[in-house]
């Protein structure tokens, strides 16, 4: 500890605790049974009152102070009662029996219990059952054990009536200090340092009490376990922690470490344990108490069994409901999801069947077997069948992300010449580049045959050249270009267009994402198409990258592995 | 090349489409609104092929197309013609037993070809 206070700033308890060991070492280097010493001794005690009201008065809330103001209530008819007995000392050195001291203690032993029970029962106030159970148990081993022991010898003894039912009293007063003390044991506020202190407080004191009573015997050791008592108590409340009790209130009970184990398993031997060691020393039986708390601690130890049994159903319960609600969480999620695909679906249905009959008799009329067109007639027949085809592709590009969501692309694969594919595309983007005077170029060199679906391969590279075409200022330049490159087969579409800045490149890729170059320029689109496309490059193993300079155009670069290779990668 | 096409659709812009398409091409045709009066015409007119729509009321296509085949004439070429264009509802078509789908919108020439083909396999 004395590092510890040179290390940081000593806290009050710490310092507090120091001088109370001092103390309590100078007590017994005074000269025993002298004026000086009994004197002494009370002075130990108000030192505890001391810590006992300057601690309440720092930590705690005035709400939360009572029972510390009980405490050192009781300890103050402690200390009056311990004046008592020194002036009989010191006057005239003989004791009278029973003396106001007598019942200045006993009444202090009540006060002492509320105040312990009042701590229980704010800290316990959820879920005390068990806690409560706990506590009885412990409470009616001691019981037991105090009533062959100690209890009925003295009742029994010799003498006056009201001289035997004074010492009976004071070790009946300790059963009622257990019984709190047990319960505080096993309550929430066991996880504190503050609780620590003040149950070795009652410890202290219990056990001195015991040994007096119990041997009728006054050693002088037992004084020290006094005076660590109230120095002790009035640490408790002077340790910070007692302040943040309350707040530990929905903390999870203490759990049932060796201690509190072996506590319990002693108390619940009480009987047995207490026959056998008034049976070797030929005393008293008592074999009708021994049965009755015996009874009394078995239907205690039952009960907890039973509640244990009962919180491990309900714990069981929990979990099954739990597990019953996450699969039907998880069944709603697949019903939605099906939903979902059902409502993309009809939706493309009712688009497609009016685009049916839109693009059905433009075709009719663009083949002129209804009669001969105008020129402006069918310029502006191209007009109607353009956008139509462009409706269309918004909504298959829909269903096709839609599909792609629920993580189906199932490709039928076969082995496909992606030069071939590519040429296709480039001469369907003929019209659309014509009409900006670009100049739209096709190259292709060695074997570029790759593993896949025509359909979709298709779709690929309609996205990627009729993007070009679309970024591409009139009379620019669109190149596509497939050739087979270091064990791939390499398509790129360059185009000499407005570009993609670099901040953007990495979500070009992305649903829905579209570039600020293209959206100050109002070039329409969805932000699905090289979403798209990385999704179909994707599903044929492949790669698809972007290089870019804002003004001067963009490439896509895509790479498949060639059939040989994707035959295998598929197989 | 002559013959009688059955074709069937509830959207009748449709219908007549399919009916100028077809009578371009040189076949007699005769059109039904919906399931029921399909498989009436074809037990009626005994077509050499059909051209069904799927979603259509009373009978849908798939069905009409599973009447065909236990009917008397159960090899009569069918294709199904549809808005409903998702892999699995293709899959539908065929196990239900028709020898083509064709997904809406389509072309003149898409039409011919598939018709063409069937008959020519047949």
């Amino acid at each position: 500890m004395l590092r510890a206070v040179v290390r940081r700033k000593p806290r009050l308890v710490d310092v507090y605790l120091l001088v109370g060991a001092v103390a309590i070492g100078a007590y017994f280097a005074l000269p025993a049974d002298t004026v000086a010493q009994t004197v002494y001794y009370s002075v130990v005690g108000v030192y505890g009152i001391a810590g006992l009201v300057l601690g309440s008065q720092r930590n705690l809330t005035a709400r939360a102070r009572l029972p510390w103001y009980l405490f050192a209530v009781g300890q103050i008819a402690f200390v009056v009662g311990d004046s008592i007995f020194d002036a009989y000392l010191i006057g005239n050195g003989t004791l009278p029996f029973p003396s106001a001291a007598d019942w200045i203690y006993l009444a202090a032993y009540p006060v002492l219990f509320a105040a312990i029970a009042l701590l229980v029962a704010r800290y316990s106030r959820r879920r005390i059952h068990i806690a409560v159970i706990d506590a009885a148990i412990v409470t009616f081993g001691f019981l037991l054990a105090q009533w062959v022991f100690v209890l009925a010898p003295t009742a029994q003894a010799s003498g006056r009536l009201l001289d035997r039912t004074i010492l009976v009293a004071y070790p009946a007063m300790d059963i009622l200090i257990v019984a709190p003390l047990a319960g505080l044991v096993y309550s929430r506020a066991a996880r504190s340092p503050c609780y620590v202190l003040l149950a070795l407080a009652i410890l202290a004191m219990l056990v001195a009490d015991e040994v007096y009573y119990g041997h009728g015997v006054n050693y002088r050791w037992l004084d020290g376990f006094w005076l660590a008592s109230y120095v002790l108590w009035g640490a408790a409340a002077l340790h910070p922690s007692v302040g943040a009790l309350g707040a530990d209130a929905e903390a999870p009970r203490p759990r049932l470490g060796i201690i509190r184990l072996l506590l319990l398993g002693l108390a619940a031997a009480a009987a047995p344990i207490v026959l056998a060691v008034q049976t070797a020393r030929g005393a008293n039986a008592h074999p009708y108490a021994v049965a009755a708390f015996g009874i009394v601690i078995s239907i205690l130890v039952l009960g907890r069994m039973a509640l244990l049994l009962r919180a491990y159903d309900t714990a069981r319960r929990q979990a099954e409901s739990s597990q019953a609600a996450l699969v039907e969480q998880n069944e709603q999620l697949r019903e939605l999801d099906r939903l979902k695909d059902e409502f993309v679906g009809l939706v493309s249905h009712d688009l497609r069947t009016p685009l049916t009959s839109i693009t059905g008799y433009v075709e009719l009329l663009a083949s002129e077997e209804t009669g001969p067109l105008t020129d402006e007639q069918r310029s502006f027949l191209g007009i109607v069948s353009r956008n139509a085809d462009r409706l269309l592709r918004l909504v298959n590009d829909l269903l096709f992300v839609a599909r792609l969501q629920t993580g189906r692309l199932d490709l039928s694969l076969e082995e496909v010449d992606l030069a071939e594919v590519a040429e296709h595309a480039v001469v369907g983007a003929g019209p659309r580049a014509g009409a900006k005077a670009l100049d739209l170029q096709f190259t292709s060199s060695g074997d570029t045959a790759v593993f896949g679906e025509t359909g979709r391969l298709g779709q690929l590279l309609d996205n990627l050249v009729s993007n070009a075409v679309k970024f591409t200022p009139d009379g620019g330049t669109v190149s596509v270009s497939v050739r087979a490159e270091d064990g791939a087969v390499v398509l790129e579409v360059a185009d000499s267009g407005i570009g993609i800045p670099e901040s953007e490149r990495a979500h070009l890729f992305e649903r829905f994402f579209r570039a600020s170059t293209a959206v100050s320029r109002q070039i329409p689109g969805t932000g699905l198409g090289l979403h798209i496309a990385q999704a179909i490059v994707d599903a044929h193993g492949g790669r698809i990258t972007v290089s870019s300079v804002v003004g001067e155009g963009t490439t896509f670069r895509v790479a498949l592995p060639p059939a040989t290779v994707g035959a295998e990668v598929h197989a | 090349v002559s013959g009688t096409i059955l074709v069937a659709d509830d959207e009748d812009d449709i219908l007549s489409l399919l009916q100028v398409h077809l009578t371009r091409f040189g076949y007699q045709v005769v059109a039904a609104h919906d399931g029921e009066e399909a498989v009436r015409l074809a037990e009626e007119h005994r077509p050499m092929l059909a051209v069904l729509d799927v979603s259509m009321p009373k009978l849908d296509g798939l069905e009409v197309t599973r009447r065909l085949r236990a009917g008397a004439d159960g090899d009569l070429p069918v294709i199904l013609l549809s808005a409903l264009v998702q892999p699995a509802d293709v899959e539908r078509g065929l196990e239900a037993g028709a020898n083509a789908y064709l997904r809406k919108p389509f072309t003149g020439e898409e039409l011919r070809e598939r018709i063409e083909g069937l008959l020519a396999g047949g």
